[in-house]
């Protein structure tokens, strides 16, 4: 029956609604490039987000796991062929992304008689400068956006329109420390978690009163700190920087558990 | 991606062969022109850990092709290769075990174990034995590197074939090694402290001292230069990963330990 123009369109149709549905609990992904590298940093249930794909690159993902797998073990091969059978200066996010990834993701999108992959994907380059990293995110049906300074992964459009104005608006990229590229990202990622949450919440009641003062359109700072208080209780931080500073091939870092909650705890204390 | 990890099947399944063989046998003398080779490298465990280091000479029979070959080669944040015998064959080894070893890293989410690395080299020289055996493509390298399970320095040493034998104390190959082999054995035994004892400067300037003597006896090792500031390699290998020693340092200690005796 699919064969009928119009019955394709309209399976595509709830292909996106299916997958907007998915993805709705996904956990953000907030990238921002520093003077000495760049950070990447969200929070997960135990399942991991954040990847090393090559010697300047990182990947981040939400959605479903195994698809995530699935596409990170594409882009492993694609990454570390071309980097043994050229340089590692051919490695690059945009080719990756332009000719592995996104085509991937569409071929599976369209194709509607086979599962698409349920996944959302950002993609850290790190440069030799910091005007030089760029940040390549992906849709789970292949549309790809670079950028630089900071790139973001959101499950719903609202809150991806919402951090990427807080981001634009707040400060100049590269940040200058990793200090302030930390806070910025999980102030970011707090920003995004809340507007899902409230998304969320207006599914499950459609109709809340108007002048319920509970319910702010755009929450304040101490709403947002208190949110990052609430996420940690049952999530963790997960935390990695490219480190351009580093001697050796490979500039992945994870920053850990430990580290990474020392950071949170004081920039929770001591933040405005 | 392969579940495994493994980036030679990868590789293999992209069509690429690290030796095609069989390959008929070419006696060394008519090779023209003459193949690149000649070396000394050595590892030697000290207090610390393990101290990795080789000449910088090339050489093509009589010619010298190249005196600043980097020979000591990082595989990974905690082994090294040094490599010993055709420099076309040993570098594209160390290639692919820094792409294997990382690969396994990256796509396993855990690091490849030290005896899983020892294999994947063994592995290699296996499949280079044809060109070993024809006299086109010999490599007999050093393996050293930290065992972070075991917690420990190890260092390895292999035969052409792919042959394993573990250096307790220390190992030594290349065209060199016949020089300085029997004055490491003494040292070793009958000086007043075993190497394994020797802090980290002993142990930089007994093997400055090592390499011009092999130097002395062997033209296919080069020795150090100091006007054209020409040092060995030599990398550290502990705990906390691998430090190359600065040619700066090597110069100092040279000038004061090692060159008014020479």
């Amino acid at each position: 029956m699919y064969e009928e123009p119009y019955r394709w369109v309209e399976a595509v149709s709830n292909r996106r609604q299916y997958l907007d549905e998915q993805l709705r609990h996904g956990s953000p992904i907030v990238a921002i490039s520093f003077h000495e590298g760049i950070v990447l940093a969200t929070f997960n249930q135990k399942t991991p987000k954040l990847y090393e794909v090559y010697d300047r690159l990182a990947l981040g993902g939400i959605g479903h796991p195994a698809d995530l797998e699935t596409l990170r073990g594409q882009i492993l091969d694609m990454a570390h062929l071309e980097g043994f059978q050229r340089s590692p200066s051919d490695v690059t996010g945009s080719r990756l992304m332009k000719y592995g990834l996104a085509p991937t993701l569409k071929q599976a999108y369209e194709e509607i008689f086979k599962a698409p992959f349920i996944t959302k994907l950002l993609l850290a380059d790190l440069g030799l400068r910091p005007e030089h990293d760029t940040f390549l995110t992906c849709d789970y049906d292949g549309t790809f956006e670079e950028s630089t300074g900071f790139g973001v992964l959101a499950s719903s459009a609202d809150a991806h329109e919402h951090i990427t104005a807080y981001l634009k608006a707040h400060g100049k990229y590269p940040r200058p420390s990793l200090d302030e590229a930390f806070e910025t990202a999980l102030y970011a990622w707090g920003m995004a978690s809340w507007q899902q949450q409230q998304d969320h919440d207006s599914v499950k009641d459609p109709h809340p009163p108007s002048d319920d003062p509970t319910v702010p359109l755009t929450p304040d700072k101490n709403q947002i700190l208190q949110h990052l208080r609430d996420i940690q209780t049952n999530k963790d931080l997960e935390c990695v920087v490219l480190d351009r500073q580093t001697s050796t091939p490979s500039t992945y870092r994870t920053i850990s558990q430990t580290e990474g909650t020392q950071r949170l705890a004081s920039m929770l204390d001591h933040r405005p | 991606m392969n579940q495994q990890g493994d980036f030679v099947r990868l590789l293999r399944e992209e069509g690429y062969q690290f030796q095609p063989s069989p390959m008929p046998h070419v006696p060394t003398e008519t090779l023209s022109p003459a193949m690149t080779q000649g070396t000394t490298v050595l590892a030697v465990k000290y207090q610390d850990g393990v101290l990795v280091a080789g000449d910088r000479r090339a050489t093509a029979g009589n010619i010298v092709m190249y005196d600043r070959t980097e020979k000591v080669l990082e595989l990974d944040r905690s082994s090294v290769i040094a490599i010993a015998g055709a420099p076309a064959t040993a570098f594209e080894m160390a290639r692919v075990l820094e792409h294997s070893f990382k690969y396994y890293r990256r796509s396993q989410l855990q690091d490849l174990s030290f005896e899983g690395k020892l294999r994947a080299l063994t592995k290699l020289l296996k499949d280079n034995s044809p060109a070993a055996l024809a006299g086109t493509g010999a490599v007999a390298p050093i393996f050293a590197g930290y065992d972070s399970q075991q917690q420990t320095s190890k260092i390895f040493f292999y035969d052409i074939l792919g042959a394993e034998f573990e250096g307790v104390d220390h190992a030594i190959s290349g065209s060199g090694s016949p020089t300085i082999r029997g004055i490491l054995h003494y040292l070793n035994r009958w000086s007043e402290q075993p190497l394994s004892h020797y802090d980290e400067e002993q142990a930089i300037v007994l093997i400055l001292k090592l390499l011009v003597s092999a130097a002395e006896f062997d033209s296919a090792t080069g020795g150090i230069n100091r006007e054209a500031h020409l040092f060995p390699t030599m990398k550290c290998i502990t705990e906390q990963g691998i430090v190359t020693v600065p040619s700066d340092r090597l110069r100092m200690l040279f000038d004061a330990q090692v060159a008014h005796h020479v």
